[in-house]
């Protein structure tokens, strides 16, 4: 009881210092500068800065309008039905609702805001993030600049992504065949979510998985045969396409590897009991826990005398690069898939065993199958972890020809002087679109992989 | 089936067996390299990559192996963690060492492995067996500490050859060595070495421990446990209102907010950085119309901390979300059917079912967003330049953490290479995690289940 | 028998190897990679000798080529490098002198700025390709004369300061943009002593270093010309939309300003108040080589193809650059840019190149944008701060 207390009342000391000194300047011991958050802001209004006096009472005004409306609602619709059934339900779930509803949409607003102005600025000609003079425009959220205007907005910073490439005929082709296929996969998708069929096998099921495989493949060797040749604008951001293909090579193959190098050290971490087994959970655990990147240095000497840094070969280059990541998350995937494991029964494999079959006949033969979810999750973990990573690639890969997304992306903020915002907007709202795909796409596997009970760090 | 030798013993043997394997193969490997190099010479700038000694050390490796299983069946156990105990070895490990004897050293730029300093080329006028004559005073050319050489390694020479000699002494422009080059050369370099300088990096870092690493250190805390307390309190009540079946819209709602996870934080985040800007970011222009001055989100350093925990809600919130929503997929209906039944309220059943239903599947979740925020480097190097703090180092600024402090005292500041001192923070770091991930550990009691 | 036949192939092979490729580093985009890739063209017309140019971004170029360079991963030649780098460069050892491969009247046909700038120790690292300083460079549209003297300055720049104008901006946190405050007020950043500079003996603090960053501090809070936020994005931003009268900038910013059809002019900022001339920091780039490259011959004469006088006026016309061949400069005399900056830079003093200036750079724009950070900063106390930690970062090498 005590102890409840006290808990209480230091969490009402911290929040009271948060409050009082930190936030509100009060002079209370250890406030930084002795000076508060709201104190640091200065009460000036700069020139072409649109502020409203008191604005912040219209907002919560309007916000409680909306409420009372919705309140209004729900108890003129639960009147109405409660009349028509005869029955007697209350208002406030319906209400809730509404309110939640309301949250929602704030919530939409506040995590799509910023994706919203690297839109505008994908469309925004001048390379910049700010514009100056003022829109002309009767509106009051686009004069003050808050919602960008979109008066002038076109093509050219996606144009210049793909000036001058030349595609060949068959590549286009082979563009048709995974597009088309892509889009088939996803309308059977849609088709069977509206008709509420879940089934796993079934014509449609089948079907689907085809124009998935289909794609995969022709997406696949498009890839593989996109060559530098064929970028022949003298620009470097015109190479747009070759780095989402050196980024997919790349965090493709690393998520392949890690699945490799996870699955059997998992398995037997989760089913054999040899001496040294704690031990080796432990080391795996803590030497992720040294700060690996720092050792850019000694990766750079390790990949130079394994003769992977060669600029003639870029291939060789990008397997450096695979290699070096892979590291990264041995550990952390063998753990996961190890408690996956432990989450599933040992009476399949132990049948298996008494059956005659050895340890590895046991794994691949049962394990194996029942482990693609974990295997999808850990691959796209790594997948998505590499995406847009750039300190790596940027050591070791040399020339526009190899860069990865992240690297393009970041050469267009770090010029000498120059950041060139446009280009960068455009870049990103292109390079993010495989990543996003993959999360929609995958989404139940990033749930349950994070939610099985299992990530134990 | 087979027993392995218990305990120590057994653990013992297998590591010999397996290391003992993999160097022998490995020596092998770099024998038919050696082998290779020697019987079909290629040129120098064209020589045989390196990694084929990887290849040659795998075809004798399978055999052994298969050999070594025969005699000792039980370290087929050992085999399936080979893969990956192989790849953290050379990748995880190797680098590490590497780093952590860096951290003793006082390598940098300049000092770069031993290479020969440019700036003192000087010719060299005539060579008399051991005695070398300079153009110029030997002293000043080679840019000595003492005026006799004594010690000063020198790189000589030729259009074809270069070789590394010893200065034995020097006077005027003679330089007396203690070996005799082996071909007559023609220019002198000095040569810059990085030493061993024991514990001086980390006694210079503890030495401005007041000004730097107690603060960062101190931020970084607070960071990392803020950022995990807002954006799990945040996700954890989105998912609570999502997981009403009732709601309509409810899959929308969660499909679409999960975006700021989805997208690279490479681009969100300097997206944010534009947006924050005082005067001409969209936040303030917004938030001016609802009457508040221009906040300093990027130029204070109380407010660059803000708007760090601001960007890190924003990507952080969905991950809660998705995770509430999973654990309480697996919450069984009839707990609040039964719930209901007794007569609880709404609040009852979230305090008395839900939440505490929610504590075991978060806590690991918890503690590896801590582990993953504690570290993210990604967002603070990306926020950009920060504000300058009275009295830190430009390296550890308002918003620095542990991890960029290191970052940018090992390859941005100092003319971009301090690897001697940011090998050593890179240390400290470790130890620091370790040390807050075993009072986690024990507070939570995750690892001794495992065992 | 077949062994020897394998040897020799791989001698050939190396042959062909060594004689036919150069490899070059460039951070160059646009028209200047355009114009690079164009004479490795005709370089290779020429001599035969294949070039690959290869795009590294600006601020990896020094790691990775001091990384690389003993490893035989790097290019033969960068194109080109900041004659700041160069002391650091040399001292790691992946530098080639360039003297051997000059002659005197080549050198003597340069700006005695860039060819100091790029020396060190003696010797010659870099062949000199074009110089670069910032100017103030005004909006026609709002500065009739350039202004000569403070008042006359103040004057515009306030005038202009109004509505959805801006007066004056640049990139105030930067001491880069800075440094012409600190010369205006008698500081520099080391001593100059005999030809070389003395990294003991730093000018950057006391009274002139009290006095610049508080003139820096006034430009914010007592003239109220350069609002908080005001970053390179933002000053060049509001120049390319014309909504700006007065910024400084250098050379490299030309080529937008041209292509957003803004009428502009450059000139020399006038004295502060209390001050003496502004003279800005210089940078030099240079062609270097690297120190390990195994075809240095070649590397030598596509150098020199790079900065000859007509290489360095295509140049210009590519992107703007102010040449630093003389008589390059007098046939540009008529382009209006060059004729702006080229006094500037004439009267200007190269940055420091020995390896201590990377000690200089992060605390010195840490005092800076501490001290513009808010009015009542103590710029004595910052300034200090600022004078010991370069003194401890020296020091400590």
């Amino acid at each position: 009881m005590i102890g409840r207390v006290l808990t209480w009342l230091v969490t009402a000391g911290i929040a009271a210092w948060v409050v009082f000194g930190y936030i509100g300047g009060m002079n209370l011991p250890g406030v930084p500068g002795g000076l508060g958050l709201l104190e640091r802001i200065q009460p000036n209004t700069p020139f072409g800065f649109v502020r409203v006096e008191n604005g912040w009472v219209y907002v919560v005004g309007g916000l409680l309008a909306v409420v009372a409306l919705i309140l209004l609602y729900s108890l003129a619709i639960t009147a109405v039905s409660n009349q028509r059934s005869g029955r007697k339900r209350s208002p406030w779930p319906l209400f809730g609702q509404g309110v939640v509803h309301m949250f929602m949409w704030m919530m939409l607003f506040f995590a799509y805001y910023p994706i919203l102005q690297i839109v505008a600025a994908s469309f925004d000609p001048t390379n910049s993030l700010y514009r100056f003079s003022a829109p002309q425009s009767d509106n009051l959220l686009i004069r003050a600049r808050v919602i960008p205007d979109f008066a002038q907005a076109n093509f050219d910073n996606y144009l210049k992504l793909f000036d001058g490439v030349v595609i060949y005929a068959y590549q286009w082709v082979l563009l048709l065949v995974s597009g088309v296929a892509l889009l088939g996969a996803l309308g059977i998708a849609g088709y069977r979510r509206l008709k509420g069929d879940t089934k796993e096998s079934g014509p449609l099921a089948t079907l689907q998985s085809r124009a998935l495989i289909t794609f995969a493949v022709a997406f696949f060797l498009l890839i593989v045969f996109l060559s530098p040749e064929q970028f022949t604008s003298p620009n470097t951001e015109a190479k747009f396409l070759l780095w989402i293909r050196n980024t997919l090579f790349v965090s493709g193959l690393t998520g392949v590897l890690a699945v490799l190098l996870t699955a059997t050290a998992g398995y037997a971490f989760a089913r054999f009991n040899f001496p040294g087994r704690y031990p080796m959970l432990l080391v795996f655990i803590f030497v992720q826990m040294f700060p690996g990147f720092l050792g850019l240095i000694a990766i750079y000497t390790l990949m130079s005398n394994l003769g992977l840094l060669d600029p003639r070969y870029p291939i060789l280059n990008f397997a450096g690069l695979v290699l070096a990541y892979s590291g990264g998350i041995v550990s952390f995937g063998t753990w996961v898939y190890k408690g996956f494991l432990e989450s599933i029964s040992k009476s399949l494999e132990e049948a298996a065993l008494i059956d005659g079959a050895t340890k590895w006949q046991a794994f691949t033969k049962v394990l194996l199958p029942l482990s693609a979810p974990m295997f999808v999750f850990i691959f796209l973990l790594q997948f998505v972890g590499t995406y847009s990573e750039f300190i790596l690639a940027n050591l070791l890969l040399t020339g526009s020809d190899s860069w990865t997304v992240g690297m393009g992306l970041r050469n267009f903020t770090t010029g000498q002087f120059q950041t060139k915002w446009g280009l960068f907007a455009a870049a990103a709202v292109l390079g993010s679109i495989p990543i996003l795909l993959t999360f929609y796409g995958f989404q139940r596997y990033f749930v349950s992989g994070y939610t099985a009970g299992s990530v134990k760090e | 089936m087979y027993q392995s030798p218990p305990g120590v013993r057994g653990f013992l043997m297998s590591i010999g067996l397996l290391g003992g394997a993999m160097v022998l193969s490995f020596v092998v490997g770099l024998l038919v390299f050696w082998g290779l190099q020697a019987a079909f010479p290629r040129p120098i700038d064209n020589p045989y990559p390196g990694y084929l000694v990887l290849i040659f050390a795998v075809i004798p490796l399978i055999p052994l192996l298969i050999l070594v299983a025969r005699r000792f069946p039980f370290i087929t156990d050992w085999y399936y963690l080979l893969p990956a105990i192989t790849f953290l070895l050379a990748f995880t490990f190797y680098p590490i060492i590497l780093t952590v004897y860096f951290g003793f050293t006082n390598y940098n730029g300049i000092r770069n492995n031993g290479k020969a300093d440019r700036s003192t080329e000087t010719q060299i006028v005539r060579v008399e067996g051991t005695r070398l004559v300079l153009a110029q005073p030997a002293a000043d050319a080679l840019r000595c500490d003492e005026p006799d050489c004594a010690g000063v390694q020198l790189e000589v020479t030729s259009d074809t050859q270069r070789a590394r000699v010893t200065v034995a002494q020097a006077e005027g422009s003679a330089v007396e060595l203690t070996r005799a080059p082996a071909f007559t050369p023609t220019l002198a370099y000095r040569v810059n070495a990085y030493s061993f300088i024991g514990f001086e990096n980390f006694v210079r870092i503890f030495s401005q421990a007041g000004t730097v690493l107690w603060p960062v250190f101190v931020w970084n805390l607070v960071f990392a446990s803020s950022t995990v307390f807002v954006s799990a309190l945040l996700g954890l009540i989105i998912g609570l209102m999502l997981n009403n079946k009732n709601l309509k819209l409810r899959g929308f709602y969660r499909t679409a907010l999960i975006i700021s996870w989805a997208m690279p934080v490479v681009i969100s985040v300097q997206v944010f950085s534009a947006m924050l800007n005082v005067q001409f970011g969209p936040v303030n222009r917004f938030l001016g119309l609802l009457g508040s001055y221009p906040i300093p989100w990027l130029t204070d350093p109380e407010w660059f901390k803000m708007s760090a925990l601001l960007i890190s809600l924003w990507l952080g919130f969905p991950y809660w979300m998705t995770a509430t929503l999973g654990a309480l997929s697996t919450i069984s209906e009839d707990v609040y059917e039964a719930a209901k039944i007794d007569g609880a309220t709404g609040w009852q059943t979230l305090t008395g079912i839900t939440l505490p239903l929610l504590r075991q599947p978060f806590i690991p979740l918890l503690l590896g967003s801590f582990a993953f925020n504690f570290n993210n480097f990604g967002l603070i190097y990306l926020m950009g330049t920060q504000p300058g703090v009275e009295g830190r180092p430009s390296t550890a600024q308002a918003g620095d953490i542990l991890i960029t402090w290191a970052y940018k005292t090992a390859f941005q500041a100092d003319g971009g290479q301090a690897y001697g001192l940011g090998g050593a923070i890179s240390v400290i770091i470790f130890l620091i995690t370790v040390a807050i991930s075993l009072v986690n550990f024990r507070v939570t009691g995750a690892l001794r289940e495992v065992r | 028998m077949r062994k020897g036949w394998l040897v020799a192939l791989g001698v050939v092979m190396g042959l062909a190897m060594a004689q036919g490729k150069l490899t070059v580093w460039t951070h160059y985009g646009g028209p200047e990679l355009e114009w690079l890739k164009k004479t490795a063209a005709t370089f290779e017309k020429g001599s035969g000798t294949k070039v690959e140019v290869v795009e590294v971004p600006f601020g990896d170029i020094q790691n990775k080529f001091i990384l690389g360079a003993p490893q035989g991963q790097a290019a033969d030649l960068i194109v080109s490098i900041p004659h700041d780098w160069v002391g650091a460069m040399a001292a790691a050892g992946v530098l080639e002198p360039m003297g051997k491969y000059t002659t005197a009247s080549y050198v003597q046909g340069l700006n005695d700025v860039a060819v100091d700038a790029l020396t060190y120790r003696n010797q010659l690292f870099a062949l000199p390709m074009f110089a670069e300083s910032v100017a103030l460079i005004y909006n026609k549209k709002y500065v009739k004369t350039p202004p000569r003297t403070w008042d006359e300055f103040l004057k515009i720049a306030q005038e202009n300061t109004k509505g959805n104008t801006f007066g004056f901006l640049y990139n105030i946190g930067d001491p880069y943009f800075n440094y012409g405050f600190f010369t205006a007020f008698g500081g520099s950043v080391f001593a100059r002593s005999g030809g070389s500079l003395n990294a003991a003996d730093l000018r950057l603090g006391g009274e002139a270093g009290q006095k610049a960053i508080g003139f820096i501090k006034d430009l914010r809070y007592k003239y109220k010309l350069v609002p908080e936020g005001v970053d390179y994005g933002v000053a060049d931003g509001a120049f390319k939309d014309g909504s700006l009268a007065m910024i400084i900038n250098g050379p490299w910013a030309i080529g937008d300003y041209k292509k957003a059809k803004i009428d502009f002019g450059v000139a020399s900022f006038p004295a502060p108040p209390g001050g003496s001339a502004w003279k800005p920091f210089v940078g030099v780039q240079g062609v270097a080589m690297n120190a390990y490259s195994r075809n240095k011959t070649a590397a030598a004469n596509f150098a020199k193809l790079l900065i000859t006088e007509n290489s360095q006026i295509s140049f210009n016309q590519a992107g703007g650059r102010i040449p630093v061949s003389k008589a390059a400069v007098a046939k540009l005399k008529n382009d209006p840019v060059v004729a702006g900056f080229s006094p500037v830079i004439a009267s200007g003093s190269p940055m420091p190149n020995i390896p201590e200036m990377g000690k200089v750079w992060g605390p010195w724009g840490n005092a800076i944008s501490q001290a513009i950070q808010k009015p009542d900063t103590n710029v004595n106390k910052i300034v200090e701060d600022m004078v010991a930690e370069i003194r401890k970062g020296i020091g400590s090498r």
